[in-house]
């Protein structure tokens, strides 16, 4: 035991030396050193050069020491070169998974650089070969590099045939080489979901097809994510049996995820294969709002005939939705499929707590209506505290609106909102002319300036009443804005107009309304 | 107190809390929805990852019986009065086309915080050497440059402090890193390349955690700056996170102290700051991703980098996981 313990403490006692010396006992990489300052005597390494760093690297590559090659290749990453993608290519035999995991990682990066792209077919068998490598993490990195290996690993052939004497070009596809093939085949029963899903996500890429067995199994994957790559690729296969009993079972999945995704392939299966109609049916019943309301729109697209039960789900759905994004949005916008159906879905939505659904709702429900030929269609609208609503509702109206009564601007002129109350002095144009006596003036004593500058405007486009006498009246306002409307108004109707407007520059040249009437005189052609 | 207890009271809460400084801020949304701003400007030319805000509301909603209009609402300018009807401001400050704040913009942003708003910077923290490449993000310990000069006007004399690792932003809902049964993965199925998961669990997000800076307002936390998170709260109408996420990782080896010093390099050099203040230096030859760091402790280490399904569920699964303790924090506090 004490020799033991004295051996120890001496063996301890060199390391400690050779620590001083800037040594180890496994001789790393000694740095060259170059004079930073020579008062000081301190050093600062040079770097080498690419095909130095790269000799080096190789050289460690070929190392007894595990850590050595690992090293090597983490740094052979870094450096762009096909001499450098063939030493990583080889380390990929290497007999620690640690190397084979560094190298595979650098060859990404080597394929990210575009070095990989000089080399041969044979170079590429040999790194999609590793999709059996014994390691997971080797093999996850080689199943997401399919799509930049498949060019070289099922190149397409070019074949040169002489037919009557003239010569015919024609390209015949190209397949994986038997052995990957049946590699990658076991690939699909590979025990990690990464791969398994990189394998169904790119497996066309190596023009594999795979057998209705396979697909079932993986139809069952406990995996979500390779469960929906499943789902997707089924669209390929969807007229083998097994596959649609598969379909059927999966209607009762129980992550509502699962089953809008098969809802969408269902959708896309149903247009060329019927059966597919069924699995939407079963789904149009299924328990998630979001599910059915997905079936339901996809069976009206298909042109079926939509119950009342199912107006109700949808309605349901989309009156539960918190706000305008994702699902609901896209529903939203697939609900034209309805036809007239949909206003009442339309209609449900008027009061949803979001804005954005509310002003879309809004903004479709006034045209499938036309509500503009009734203002009680759209008069709620505009009470709505929320600006957005209130907007989509104006730019639907404005212009459209052919017949404004006393009540009708009553309404308007008390709303708490300026932009309402100033569209009410826009349907003044539309009124007819008791109905303007009787409320021009409470428009045009409106506190807020939008208001009164829209019904000086409507005023004058009117010329109604003494519009002329209100307009230059309105040209010493102490607001610019409503000065401006005035002037506009009396611009606008030359012939009244110019002579009043001439004579208010005179009499008060240098305010900053007559500077604008001028300039906008001028630009009339007119001298001020 | 249980999460589902405290956030039954985050409408209480909230109000009490906007209300007792200040009547100026009321409650947000109608119906008890509650709106999150987002700062758009009309110039807007790229959008960086549009689904991404209303995806992560969504997953609160289903998550943390909470209710938020997934739809945020859109604000031009900091000037918009409706920012004093809301309590959460969202910027992602790589949709800015710049960072030209008017007087009265910073006023009022001065103001919501100090009402008992609360600023949510995305991007606020950009590595210099990421330079315009959007696609990427490094947990740096400062925020960006642009959010430093701009904030100097906002709250003159107040700086970004980094969040202590063991803030409770980052337990408000979710504690810690997701695990094979958040993830949805069979028990023994390997979640990550072990270098990665290593990695991950170490350094890069230690106990559920990232590089956040924040400014304090009234004792409170009021802005919170984290390097882009929203390319991870994304996802398609399947459920599948959206868009693919990346890992870099440094990663080691017995003799890169020695061999990163004298291995051929031709590129440039960039200081970043970590979380102890100190400098990493990242080598990085110009287009192409950063090669190696030499930390200040002297330890070389090279940047590899991951990808794949497994890479990006987990990147998407943690930032989600992140992005929610942050908006949840802002609830409650």
């Amino acid at each position: 035991m004490m020799l033991r313990l004295i051996f120890l403490s001496v063996f301890i006692l060199q390391i400690q030396i050779w620590a001083e010396k800037g040594l180890s006992p496994v001789g790393p990489v000694q740095p060259n050193l170059a004079p930073d300052n020579q008062n000081t005597g301190s050093l600062t390494p040079v770097r080498t050069s690419p095909s130095h760093t790269v000799d080096e690297a190789s050289r460690m590559l070929q190392s007894l020491r595990v850590e050595d090659r690992v090293g090597a290749a983490k740094l052979l990453g870094k450096y762009p070169g096909t001499q450098v993608c063939l030493l990583l290519v080889g380390a990929l035999d290497d007999s620690s998974e640690l190397v084979r995991r560094a190298s595979v990682v650098s060859l990404v990066e080597q394929f990210n650089n575009g070095s990989f792209f000089n080399l041969g077919q044979p170079i590429y068998e040999k790194v999609f070969s590793k999709i059996g490598d014994p390691d997971v993490e080797v093999r996850r990195e080689i199943s997401g590099l399919i799509p930049r290996l498949a060019f070289r690993l099922v190149p397409s052939l070019n074949q040169r045939t002489l037919i009557n004497g003239r010569m015919v070009y024609r390209t015949q596809p190209g397949y994986l080489r038997k052995d990957l093939r049946e590699l990658a085949n076991q690939a699909f029963r590979d025990t990690d979901p990464v791969v398994r899903q990189n394998m169904l996500k790119y497996h066309s890429s190596l023009r594999l097809v795979i057998g209705p067995d396979v697909l079932s199994k993986l139809l069952e994957d406990r995996d979500k994510g390779v469960l929906l790559e499943a789902i997707e690729q089924a669209q390929r296969y969807g007229s083998f049996e097994e596959i649609q009993k598969k379909f059927s079972e999966l209607t009762q999945y129980p992550e509502v995820g699962v089953r809008i995704k098969l809802c969408k392939a269902a959708h896309l299966l149903s247009r060329s294969i019927s059966y597919y109609r069924s699995i939407l049916s079963k789904l149009s019943e299924d328990q998630a709002s979001e599910v059915a309301t997905l079936a339901i729109l996809d069976l009206a697209r298909l042109g079926q005939k939509i119950s009342p039960s199912m107006i109700n789900r949808v309605v349901n759905y989309l009156i539960n939705a918190k706000g305008f994004f994702g699902h609901a949005e896209n529903l939203f916008f697939s609900l034209p499929v309805l036809g007239s159906d949909a206003l009442k879905v339309y209609k449900a939505l008027l009061s949803h707590p979001s804005a954005k659904l509310r002003s879309e709702s809004w903004a479709k429900y006034l045209l499938m209506v036309k509500a503009w030929e009734d203002p009680a269609l759209w008069q709620d609208g505009l009470r709505d505290s929320d600006p957005q609503v209130r907007e989509v509702i104006l730019f639907t109206l404005r212009g459209r609106v052919q017949q404004a009564g006393v009540g009708q601007l009553d309404a308007l002129l008390v709303s708490e909102y300026p932009e309402v109350r100033a569209f009410g002095a826009e349907l003044l144009l539309v009124a007819r002319d008791e109905v303007v006596r009787d409320k021009f003036f409470d428009f045009l004593i409106d506190e807020n300036t939008l208001v009164r500058t829209v019904t000086l405007r409507v005023l004058a486009k009117r010329k109604f009443g003494n519009w002329v006498d209100l307009h230059v009246r309105s040209l010493s306002d102490d607001d610019l804005e409503i000065q401006k409307a005035a002037g506009d108004g009396l611009l606008g109707n030359p012939k009244e107009g110019l002579p009043l407007i001439k004579k208010f520059i005179k009499e008060s040249p240098s305010t900053e309304i007559s500077v604008y009437l001028q300039n906008e005189l001028r630009k009339a052609g007119f001298s001020p | 107190m249980s999460i589902f207890i405290r956030l039954s009271i985050v409408p209480f809460l909230l109000f009490s809390s906007l209300y007792s400084e200040n009547k100026a801020l009321a409650i947000p949304a109608q119906d008890g929805m509650i709106q999150v701003l987002t700062l758009r400007r009309d110039n807007t030319t790229r959008i960086r990852y549009p689904d991404a805000l209303p995806s992560l509301l969504g997953l609160m909603n289903e998550h943390a019986q909470v209710s938020f209009d997934t739809f945020p609402l859109f604000i031009e300018s900091l000037t918009d009065q409706r920012l004093f009807e809301h309590s959460i401001l969202y910027i992602n400050c790589d949709e800015l086309p710049d960072f030209e704040f008017s007087t009265e913009e910073n006023e009022a942003l001065l103001r919501f915080m100090e009402l008992g708003g609360f600023v949510y910077l995305d991007a606020g923290i950009k590595a210099s050497f990421l330079g315009a490449d959007l696609g990427h993000s490094y947990a740096a310990w400062e925020e960006r440059e642009e959010v430093r000069q701009w904030f100097t006007q906002v709250v003159p004399g107040r700086s970004f402090t980094p969040l202590p690792r063991n803030h409770e932003i980052f337990r408000t809902f979710y504690q810690g890193l997701p695990d094979n049964k958040y993830l949805k993965l069979e028990e023994g199925q390997k979640r990550l390349p072990d270098t990665v998961l290593t990695f991950v669990e170490q350094e890069k997000w230690p106990q559920g955690t990232y590089s956040l800076v924040g400014i304090k307002m009234n004792g409170r936390l009021a802005c919170v700056a984290s390097p882009i998170c929203a390319m991870g709260w994304g996802r398609d109408e399947f459920g599948a996170w959206l868009p693919p996420i990346s890992f870099r990782i440094r990663e080691s080896a017995e003799n890169f102290d020695e061999t990163l010093q004298v291995a051929s390099f031709n590129g440039n050099t960039f200081e970043v700051t970590r979380e102890d203040g100190l400098k990493d230096v990242i080598y990085q030859i110009p287009g192409q991703r950063p090669l190696w760091v030499q930390e200040p402790t002297g330890r070389w280490r090279i940047f590899k980098y991951y990808s794949g399904e497994e890479i990006s569920n987990y990147a998407h699964s943690f930032y989600v996981r992140l992005g929610m303790n942050v908006f949840l924090y802002a609830l409650l506090n």
